[in-house]
C-alpha cells in the first residue's frame, strides 16, 4: 500500500533526525526530567504529607502524557514552520499523495519513534520517585490509541491554521502551557472537559496507573466518550485541515515566508 | 507529430494585498500548450506572472478562473491525480533536507510519493552515476556546493518518473561549469527519456542553447509563442552596422534620425559607426541613398549578430508588436 510507504519513509525521516540532533534531544530529555524532579521535590517538601504518594504518582502521569501530547501537537506546528521557512513545504505539497497524509505520517512517526523515549521517562520518573505505577499494557494501549487518534485530529488542526498564519510561533509557545492545563487538570475538577480532546483519556489511564483499575471495570459510557472523542476530533481536525490547505493553495501560501 | 501534454486555458489569478487592500492581477489570460518531448521556456521580466503561473501547473495555487490539463488530467478536479504526472524544482536551494544526506532525500521524496526505498534502490543508483554524485550519497546537503544541490534536486524531480518536469530558474547561481553540465544533463533526459520539461530563466543564453519554443509573459498576459529560431530570425535580418570611412553631415545625421529613430552613430574623424535596426528589408536602399549624398565610402557592413537576450529585451519592451504583426 502506498501510504505504508509514506509512512515508512516518515519513520526513518524522524529517526534519522532524531539520531542527528541528538545533542538537542538529550537537552530536550533533561529539561523534561529537571521539570520533574523539581515536581517531585515540591511535592516532598511541602506537600501534604498524608496525600503526598497519591500526588506524586499524579504528577509522574500527567507530566508523561504533557510530553506525549506536546511530541505529538505542538511539534506537527513547529514542523509546518520550518518547512515553510526552507521552502519544502511547497515540495510537499507536490506530492500526488495529498499533504494531509504526509502530516498524518509525520504524526505517527513522531509519536513512534518519541515512545521509546517516553517509555524511558517513565521509567526513569518511577526509579527517581520511588512510586512504581501499574503499568497494564492490555488496559492502556487501547485507551492510548482512541486518546491518540483525538491528540492527532488537534495536531491536524494546528497543522491547518500553523500553514495560513505566519505568525502562530506566539501561540505555539502559548499552546504548551494549554496542553499542559488539559493534562495536569483532574475530570473530578472540571467534568465538562471530558469532551475535549485526550482529557478523558488521560483520566482513564490514571485510572488504571494509579487505582489499578483494568480496561473492563469502565462504564460503557466512559468508552462511549473516548470513542466518540476519537472519531469527532480526528474528523474536525481533518475537515479543517483541508479546508486550510484549501486557503493556503487560494492565497498562495505554501511558498515559503 | 506533436501532442500536447499540458495545456493552458484562459488562465486568470489575482491577488489582494495585505495592507493596502489593492488588487493585483498577477496573470491575466494566459493560455499555451507544450508538447510532449519538448523543453519549453517560459520567460518574462520580474513580476510577470511566471512564478504564479509555474505554481498553478503544479497544483500549488489555485487559480481564479481557466483550465490546466495535465496528460489530459484537470488539475483543479483531481489535483493528486494530475500531480502524478509533473514534478518540479522550484526557484532557490529550498527543495531540500540540508540535514539529511543525497541518499536520504531522494528515498525520503519518493516514499512521500508513495514509493518504497527497495523499488527506487535501482533507480537512485543509475541517477547518482547520471548526475555524477556517487561519490556524495551519503554526504549530507548542507556540505554540497549550490551546484551539486541543484543537481540533486533536479534528480529527485526525475526520481518521481513524472513525464512533466517544471525547473524554475535551474543554473541560478551555478558556476558556469555546473551551468554547462545541467543544461547537458536536461538535454540528455529529453532525448534519451521523452521528458517534457518547461523551464524558466533570466539566462537567455540557457533558453537559447536549450529551448526549442519560448512563451514570453508580460504583465501578466502573454507576449509571444513562437520558435527560438524563429524570434531570432525575426530580428537578426534586419540588424546592421556600418563602419564609415569618415563622418556623417549634419544634414545626413539628421535625415538618418528621421527615418531610423533608433539608429546608434558614433562619429570620428576616420571612422565612424553606424549601427541600426531596419524594420524592413528594402529600408536597407534608403539607408544607402542617404550615405550617397556625401560619397562617403563604406568600409565594412555587417549583419549584426544579435543574441536572444536582446530579442527577449525587444519583445518585452512591445518593439516586435510591429515586427510580429508585418511577419503575421
Amino acid at each position: 500500500m502506498r501510504f505504508l510507504n509514506v509512512l515508512n519513509a516518515n519513520i526513518r525521516r524522524e529517526y534519522i533526525l532524531l539520531k542527528r540532533y541528538l545533542p538537542n534531544t538529550i537537552a530536550m530529555l533533561i529539561t523534561f526530567y529537571v521539570l520533574f524532579l523539581g515536581m517531585f521535590a515540591g511535592i516532598s517538601l511541602i506537600g501534604d504529607p498524608s496525600s503526598q504518594d497519591t500526588n506524586i504518582q499524579y504528577v509522574i502521569v500527567n507530566y508523561i502524557f504533557w510530553f506525549l501530547a506536546m511530541v505529538v501537537v505542538n511539534d506537527i506546528g513547529w514542523q509546518i514552520t520550518n518547512e515553510a521557512t526552507q521552502g519544502t513545504l511547497e515540495q510537499l505539497g507536490m506530492s500526488p499523495m495529498g499533504i494531509w497524509k504526509i502530516m498524518l505520517s509525520r504524526l505517527l512517526s513522531t509519536t513512534l519513534v518519541d515512545f521509546v523515549i517516553i517509555i524511558g521517562l517513565l521509567y526513569l520518573s518511577m526509579f527517581t520517585a520511588g512510586q512504581w505505577l501499574n503499568v497494564d499494557v492490555l488496559s492502556i494501549l487501547p485507551i492510548l490509541i482512541l486518546t491518540l487518534i483525538s491528540m492527532f485530529g488537534l495536531g491536524l488542526i494546528i497543522a491547518g491554521f500553523t500553514m495560513i498564519l505566519k505568525q502562530i510561533q506566539a501561540f505555539l509557545q502559548i499552546l504548551q502551557f494549554i496542553l499542559a492545563g488539559l493534562t495536569f487538570v483532574p475530570l473530578s475538577v472540571a467534568p465538562f472537559l471530558a469532551f475535549f480532546p485526550f482529557v478523558k483519556g488521560i483520566d482513564m489511564v490514571r485510572e488504571i496507573m494509579i487505582n489499578g483499575v483494568t480496561l473492563t471495570e469502565f462504564a460503557a459510557a466512559d468508552i462511549a466518550i473516548l470513542v466518540f472523542n476519537a472519531v469527532f476530533y480526528f474528523g474536525v481536525g481533518l475537515v479543517i485541515f483541508l479546508r486550510c490547505e484549501r486557503f493556503a493553495m487560494q492565497k498562495g501560501l505554501l511558498a515559503h515566508y | 507529430m506533436t501532442q500536447p501534454i499540458v495545456e493552458v486555458k484562459n488562465l486568470k489569478k489575482s491577488y489582494k494585498k495585505r495592507k493596502t487592500k489593492e488588487i493585483i492581477t498577477a496573470v491575466d489570460d494566459i493560455s499555451f500548450t507544450v508538447n510532449k518531448g519538448e523543453i519549453l521556456g517560459l520567460l518574462g521580466p520580474n513580476g510577470a506572472g511566471k512564478t504564479t503561473t509555474i505554481k498553478m501547473i503544479c497544483g500549488l495555487v489555485r487559480p481564479d478562473s481557466g483550465e490546466i490539463t495535465i496528460n489530459g488530467i484537470d488539475n483543479q478536479k483531481k489535483r493528486l491525480h494530475a500531480q502524478e504526472h509533473i514534478s518540479a524544482v522550484l526557484e532557490g536551494n529550498r527543495n531540500l533536507y540540508w540535514r539529511l544526506t543525497v541518499r536520504e532525500n531522494m528515498e525520503y521524496f519518493a516514499g512521500n510519493r508513495g514509493m518504497s526505498r527497495k523499488e527506487v534502490a535501482g533507480q537512485i543508483d543509475k541517477l547518482l552515476v547520471q548526475f555524477r554524485l556517487k561519490d556524495k550519497e551519503n554526504e549530507m546537503v548542507n556540505r554540497l556546493s549550490r551546484g551539486m544541490q541543484q543537481k540533486l534536486a533536479i534528480a529527485v524531480a526525475m526520481l518521481a518518473g513524472s513525464e512533466v518536469i517544471l525547473l524554475d530558474e535551474p543554473t541560478l547561481g551555478l558556476d558556469i561549469e555546473t551551468g554547462y553540465e545541467v543544461r547537458e544533463l536536461l538535454r540528455e533526459i529529453v532525448r534519451t527519456e521523452q521528458r517534457t520539461i518547461i523551464i524558466t530563466s533570466h539566462d537567455m543564453d540557457v533558453i537559447q542553447d536549450l529551448c526549442e519554443r519560448t512563451v514570453i509573459i508580460n504583465t501578466g498576459k502573454v507576449v509571444t509563442n513562437d520558435r527560438v529560431e524563429n524570434l531570432m530570425k525575426l530580428f537578426e535580418v534586419r540588424a546592421y552596422a556600418v563602419k564609415l570611412d569618415g563622418h556623417l553631415s549634419e544634414e545626413q545625421h539628421e535625415l538618418l534620425i528621421k527615418k531610423f529613430p533608433q539608429l546608434v552613430y558614433t562619429p570620428d574623424t576616420y571612422q565612424s559607426m553606424l549601427e541600426v535596426d531596419l524594420t524592413q528589408s528594402q529600408e536597407i536602399y534608403d539607408l544607402f541613398d542617404i550615405l550617397k549624398i556625401e560619397q562617403i565610402p563604406v568600409d565594412t557592413i555587417d549583419r549584426k549578430t544579435i543574441n536572444f537576450e536582446q530579442v527577449f529585451m525587444k519583445i518585452v519592451k512591445g518593439v516586435t508588436v510591429y515586427a510580429l504583426s508585418e511577419r503575421a
